[in-house]
């Protein structure tokens, strides 16, 4: 699976991150690190902030696609 | 016998910490497991483990529960705390420590025990 793809998975579901991005960790395609940072995150849990991000990539976990998948999010406010 | 679902209810509900994880204590089989592992460990929390390798539906089991899709998992008191990102995160900020010590408090056993459930 292309980095790119599940970039756009991710900007479907968040429209207005403030910051995203992909990693292919391994350059296999199945390795992900991703990062989204957005206000919709704002008084969210890290736990519901990742959860989050699972349901939007849901499709290729549940498939295999997605081998391994690292998730670091960010409030918009904070570094 | 118990079914499957019910043996990792229990596991999440009875032990104190509860890693679901690829491999065991001994032999980890997964980079995102061991990462879950240490974070545990640093705190000197009690760690229960099961091997969701043995069988797939361990894992088909485990996620219909958690409601997350991926392995590791962290439980703490039967509270799902998230994987190995998040686990890490938590020592890292500090809150790991405080969730262990708050619910366990500060003498206390340390043991790692593995659980090995009964698939059919």
């Amino acid at each position: 699976m292309e980095a790119e793809a599940i970039r756009a998975l991710l900007e479907q579901a968040f429209p207005h991150a403030a910051e995203l991005d992909v990693e292919d960790r391994t350059g296999t395609g199945d390795h992900f690190q991703v990062t989204v940072a957005s206000a919709e995150f704002d008084g969210v849990s890290l736990l519901d902030q990742h959860r989050k991000v699972n349901a939007a990539l849901a499709a290729p976990l549940a498939d295999g696609s997605i081998h391994e998948l690292r998730i670091r999010t960010r409030t918009k406010g904070t570094e | 016998m118990s079914t499957l679902r019910d043996q990792i209810s229990d596991v999440i509900e009875k032990e104190p910490v509860a890693l679901f994880m690829k491999g065991t204590p001994e032999m980890v089989m997964c980079g995102n497991s061991y990462r879950a592992l240490n974070a545990l460990h640093a705190v000197g929390a009690p760690i229960t483990t099961v091997d969701i390798l043995p069988d797939p539906r361990i894992r088909q089991e485990l996620s219909a529960i958690s409601g997350w899709p991926t392995i590791p998992q962290v439980f703490v008191k039967g509270e799902l705390i998230g994987g190995a990102d998040i686990t890490e995160e938590l020592l890292e900020s500090g809150d790991l420590q405080r969730r262990v010590d708050e619910a366990f408090g500060r003498e206390r056993a340390q043991d790692v025990k593995v659980v090995a459930l009964t698939v059919d």
